[in-house]
């Protein structure tokens, strides 16, 4: 009896110090929302309070009349998808390709994508930069998408799934006459689904927030993204707290509500290839 | 293998060609020019003339750059073992739950990680504000501070250790999730044998759960020391402008590339810092793959 009132207690002080902790980690968003509704001079005053003396739309009206944040969700939403898409169909195909076909010259090509991963575009800035330069990229979609279309983990990642794929249901499609378009289309593309969508996932998450090659790449305020609109922020921090919270409450809270209801993948999703990376 | 050796297939030319071509474009040849540009003066407009190893013999006077490289090595001395020990803790302490809050813990842990950098940068320098910000009210009520003393990103001495505490927040819950997949996996009958030999709870930990581990710290341990070393968004947002202050005490490598060849429009010497940067880089991959390789005894 006393063993258990002691594993009660034991229990009951576990969930205490993890909703304590659970609290701490969340506590920056709360106060970034409720920020967002104070006038800008409350956010930082001698008298202060956690609540909103006056709860006011004002900072989020401004937010939207003076930067142009629309513009960029497009602009970011853009990106990352074509981006993610990109990334999907070139892993798939790759995989395919390193896993189950074979020629000449396979395992030096893989080696070669492999070793992208230690030159990633942001310390080739230089060159790549003036690459865009000489297409006429700068300011363009193509420009901010360009280092990112193929990823090396993604490759990495799906040559691990497809060679878990049995090499009989390949060859049986190929005893029907497939060609190798095909079976990437019909056999594998289905078989990789739930590896496809972690892959999305993650890939779709770090572009949507990739500052330094489009903070090199984009000059023009049309074409910024996301986080280079929070970046003009940065500066006028001191002038303008209510504003550059209403900016971040509209940038954090539709992902977090999105990773709300699929928290379950992502959470699976990130540390199954965690593991594997 | 599967493929019939074929003289002539679409496939394999197609997507090995567009594979090859690609990664020549994004690696191999902006690689080999940061090389080239790293031996030269050039503003890549009217100025472009070799020098030699004069970037690198200005590299090593360099008094910023020897500071951006001790920067970079703090971060990674500090923010690692600080996210390792962190996350470790709330992984044990989360695994003893089951169910439904086991959920709702991950979930409040994760929040942060899927949020962005940028944003979160924003924030966190707004609690960071002097004297009147909110952790400047919380630390001098509870540890009766003077407030004016505390000025967290202003102050050349605490100003890296706020962005390292601000990133150690930022990705722990996906350290956390890391770990606890890990202590999933670790079987259950070693626990009982030990517990049956009378271990307490502490030796088990750190005797059964940390060495059994060993793979997912490596890992955790691996990516955070490269992502050390790349550093550069929440130091340019949260260090003002321009960023890397107050008295370069903020000031990583890729902050410093960055404002050489683009501010400074020395792409010559932004170049040659990148090289420094991908040496690091090379260094860190070598040191992971060797302790992946060697393999744990238990």
């Amino acid at each position: 009896m006393r063993h258990r009132a002691r594993r009660k207690v034991n229990q009951f002080i576990l969930h205490c110090i993890l909703l304590l902790g659970g609290a701490l980690m969340v506590a920056p968003f709360v106060w970034m929302v409720l920020s967002s509704f104070k006038p800008s001079l409350e956010v930082i005053s001698i008298n202060f309070s956690f609540f909103p003396r006056r709860w006011t739309l004002a900072n989020y009206i401004r937010v939207f009349r003076e930067v142009s944040l629309g513009r960029a969700y497009i602009n970011s939403l853009l990106v990352a998808s074509c981006v993610t898409l990109s990334v999907l169909f070139s892993a798939t195909a790759a995989g395919y390709l390193f896993s189950k076909l074979r020629f000449r010259g396979r395992d030096q090509l893989f080696i070669l994508t492999l070793a992208s991963v230690m030159i990633p575009p942001h310390i080739v800035l230089v060159p790549l930069y003036t690459l865009m330069n000489r297409l006429q990229w700068i300011n363009t979609y193509q420009g901010l998408m360009f280092p990112f279309l193929m990823s090396a983990f993604g490759i990495f990642l799906m040559r691990q799934f497809i060679r878990g794929i049995p090499n009989d249901l390949v060859e049986a499609a190929r005893i029907d006459g497939a060609s190798d378009f095909r079976i990437y289309w019909s056999v594998i593309l289905p078989l990789v689904r739930s590896a496809l969508a972690v892959l999305g996932i993650l890939t779709f998450l770090w572009n949507y927030d990739e500052f330094l090659w489009p903070l090199v790449v984009v000059h023009d305020n049309r074409m910024m993204t996301i986080p280079l609109i929070l970046g003009h922020f940065t500066q006028a921090e001191a002038k303008f707290p209510g504003e550059s919270m209403a900016a971040c409450t509209l940038v954090v809270v539709p992902v977090l509500v999105v990773y709300a209801f699929f928290q379950t993948q992502f959470v699976k999703g990130i540390s199954m290839t965690g593991l594997k990376g | 293998m599967v493929a019939k050796r074929r003289v002539f297939n679409t496939y394999i030319i197609l997507v090995a060609s567009i594979v090859f071509i690609y990664y020549v474009l994004v690696c191999v040849w902006p690689f080999a020019f940061n090389l080239y540009l790293s031996f030269r003066k050039t503003d890549l407009l009217t100025e472009d003339k070799f020098i030699g190893l004069g970037n690198f013999r200005f590299l090593w006077k360099d008094p910023i750059f020897w500071r951006s490289l001790r920067n970079n090595i703090f971060y990674l001395a500090m923010m690692v073992p600080l996210g390792i020990v962190t996350s470790l803790f709330a992984a044990a302490l989360i695994y003893r739950t089951s169910g439904i809050m086991r959920k709702v813990y991950t979930a409040l842990y994760f929040a942060p990680v899927v949020t962005s950098m940028a944003a979160a940068s924003l924030i966190w320098q707004l609690l960071y504000y002097p004297k009147i910000g909110l952790f400047a009210r919380i630390l001098s009520s509870l540890f009766r501070l003077d407030p004016n003393s505390l000025t967290f990103l202003q102050n050349p001495t605490t100003a890296l250790l706020c962005i390292i505490i601000m990133d150690v927040w930022k990705d722990s819950g996906l350290r956390t999730v890391i770990f606890l997949a890990g202590m999933d996996e670790i079987p259950d009958s070693i626990f009982e044998s030990a517990r049956i030999e009378g271990a307490s709870e502490w030796r088990q930990f750190f005797s059964l759960t940390v060495p059994l581990l060993r793979p997912q710290l490596i890992f955790v341990g691996a990516i955070y020391s490269i992502n050390a070393i790349r550093l550069f968004v929440p130091v340019y947002m949260m260090t003002g402008n321009p960023p890397g202050g107050p008295a370069n005490s903020t000031k990583v490598l890729a902050i410093q590339m960055y404002q050489e060849a683009f501010y400074g429009l020395r792409f010559g010497y932004g170049a040659t810092i990148s090289m420094v940067i991908f040496a690091l880089l090379v260094g860190l991959v070598i040191l992971e793959l060797r302790s992946f390789e060697q393999r744990w005894e238990y």
